[in-house]
């Protein structure tokens, strides 16, 4: 299978109307607003675009629209994490037949099944389809099951489409050992940063990178994108301290604080779903003052 | 720069004249620093009257061809003071100091500690952080930040996470403040940390390949990032096969490059022949046992 280097892979948000629905008018414009922000390629419904909050009719829904808006311009990933495997197996079905380039998964939610039940959850979502699958590895999001580089080799050895890791552990033991093996195992194999925080990622190997910041800043994620795909790592440093800057900002408040900064930047995107909870005014201030305060923001749209 | 395993004999008493062959090789094969006993260097296993003894090896044996730095974690905080005392007596060039052991201390506490510790002596202190050996006990951007604007002598961290945003939330907070201030990471992990305005490492395998060490920090500092790729996977790979029961592994290993160091002091093991053979074997398919000196 030729590999697929998906380079830097903006993640939307998930616009809601009230009291419930999905609000497809806005999601229209939040896609435009991102092809034309620079990414290389959407992945989504992933947590920042509220997956797990999205009903199991919807998530099918937000994947067909959003591969019918973009129309080909650009790859469309659907990300396809559930508990169950063969409810993620028919999540990536569905996604290869509505036109999807690529597929990501990560560990079950909840369950903490033995490492060869977790290495049989991955094979069996992967050989659901003939697309590109790329495992997300998130120890911090998900409490259960954890990913070794050892279950990634051997899942290399079992499946064919296996086309990289997504990282998200931000550790330097993980990356170096999985890189070490894996392009040797399976040529073309691909390690992508999971967040903004890209530079020791690609001192280590990583070609790509998941964006959920592209919607607040997406600028300064292409200027990182682009000095650490060209491997000009000391040059990176700067940018990559303004973004960590901005990802602390907001990481208190996960979704509702990405949704806060999107409204703060003039690209209003609604509030999160329950359970999630919305930012209340005074805590939403303080985070439009911190936002103020990051230098390398003036340089962004603050519009559509 | 190099941390030196403690060499010890049969009887695992210490093995002053073998410590001071070792000491010797680490400067003569280009460490930039020495500094001892770090854990590799069994701190937790001396006594420390042996702690002093031996700093004071060091201090005499480098005789100011490269810094000394001491690392002075104790259990007790009290037995860490005097530790420092006594490195500023006998002309060490720093100290290096862990986060508390066992009682996770809250972030106040941390801050006092080295608070006090920084205002004990006038030598520069070096800050150590590994949250995954002390149950998340950690040192945040904002604890450094606080520290610098307080202490002259708070010169650097050792951070040992591994992990990019821990490494990133102090480095920035630091070299803001203090563009001098040393960013430092643990087992030669300088590929990640130079970008980000890392400065050196400790090496964990300094004793069997320091060719590959001085190659791995010459290519990261000149930004040879394919070259440096290539160190850096071979040198990890060496972590990997030294990390179980460390350093009994490694000694070890010294074993097979003709520097032997003697046994591991209990509770840790001491590499049995099968695993030294093991290891010879896999220093032999990675090249180590030719391009590496032997003997001392």
């Amino acid at each position: 299978m030729p590999m697929y280097q998906p380079g830097l892979v903006h993640t939307p948000v998930t616009p809601f109307t009230r009291p419930r629905g999905i609000d497809f008018d806005r999601y229209a414009k939040l896609i435009e607003f991102h092809l034309a922000a620079g990414a290389d390629a959407l992945a989504l419904p992933m947590h920042a675009g509220e997956s797990v909050s999205l009903a199991d009719g919807e998530r099918r829904a937000l994947v067909e629209f959003a591969i019918k808006q973009v129309n080909g311009r650009k790859p469309v990933i659907a990300h396809v994490s559930e508990t169950g495997t063969a409810i993620a197996m028919a999540l990536a079905r569905h996604a290869e037949e509505r036109g999807a380039t690529a597929i990501i998964a990560t560990t079950p939610y909840y369950w903490t099944p033995p490492a060869a039940m977790v290495l049989e959850h991955f094979v069996r979502i992967g050989a659901a389809v003939n697309i590109p699958f790329f495992l997300y590895n998130a120890p911090e999001e998900m409490q259960g099951a954890k990913v070794n580089a050892e279950l990634c080799l051997k899942l290399i050895a079992k499946l064919p489409n296996f086309a990289g890791v997504i990282d998200l552990s931000l550790d330097w033991q993980f990356m170096i050992e999985l890189m070490t093996d894996a392009p040797r195992l399976r040529p073309g194999f691909q390690l992508l940063a999971g967040t903004e925080l890209m530079v020791s990622a690609a001192a280590i190997g990583a070609t790509g990178m998941l964006a959920p910041l592209a919607g607040v800043a997406p600028r300064l994620v292409r200027e990182l994108y682009d000095l650490c795909r060209d491997q000009k790592l000391f040059e990176a440093r700067k940018r990559q301290e303004q973004i960590a800057a901005l990802r602390q900002a907001l990481k208190p408040g996960g979704v509702a604080s990405l949704k806060a900064a999107m409204r703060a930047m003039g690209r209003d995107c609604g509030e999160p779903r329950p359970p999630v909870l919305a930012l209340d005014a005074v805590a939403y201030q303080k985070l439009v003052g911190e936002l103020e305060s990051i230098a390398a923001l003036r340089a962004e749209a603050r519009e559509w | 720069m190099q941390s030196p395993v403690t060499p010890f004999k049969e009887d695992y008493s210490l093995d002053l004249p073998t410590f001071e062959r070792l000491l010797d090789f680490h400067v003569r094969t280009g460490a930039t620093a020495i500094s001892w006993p770090h854990h590799k260097g069994e701190s937790l296993n001396l006594t420390i009257a042996e702690r002093k003894l031996f700093a004071e090896a060091a201090v005499r044996v480098v005789n100011g061809r490269i810094p000394v730095t001491v690392h002075v974690s104790a259990l007790a905080v009290e037995d860490t003071m005097e530790l420092a005392r006594h490195a500023q007596e006998i002309g060490a060039d720093g100290i290096l100091a862990i986060t508390p052991y066992f009682c996770t201390p809250s972030i106040e506490a941390i801050h006092a500690y080295f608070v006090r510790l920084c205002r004990s002596i006038d030598l520069p202190v070096l800050s150590y952080n590994s949250p995954s050996y002390l149950a998340g006990v950690e040192i945040t951007g904002d604890l450094i930040s606080r520290l610098i604007e307080q202490l002259p002598n708070f010169a650097g961290v050792k951070e040992a996470s591994f992990n990019s945003e821990k490494f990133l939330e102090i480095s920035r907070a630091a070299l803001a403040m203090r563009p001098d201030f040393a960013m430092l990471t643990g087992v030669e992990y300088l590929l990640p940390s130079v970008p980000l305005g890392g400065v050196g490492s400790y090496s964990a395998a300094g004793s069997i390949c320091p060719n590959l060490c001085s190659r791995l920090f010459d290519a990261c500092m000149s930004g040879d990032w394919p070259l440096a790729r290539e160190l850096q996977y071979k040198i990890s790979w060496l972590w990997l096969l030294f990390r179980d029961q460390y350093p009994s592994s490694l000694k070890g290993g010294m074993v097979m490059m003709g520097r032997p160091v003697g046994p591991t002091r209990a509770p840790l093991p001491t590499a049995t022949p099968e695993r030294q053979a093991y290891i010879r074997s896999e220093l032999e398919r990675l090249g180590i046992l030719e391009s590496e000196p032997h003997g001392w």
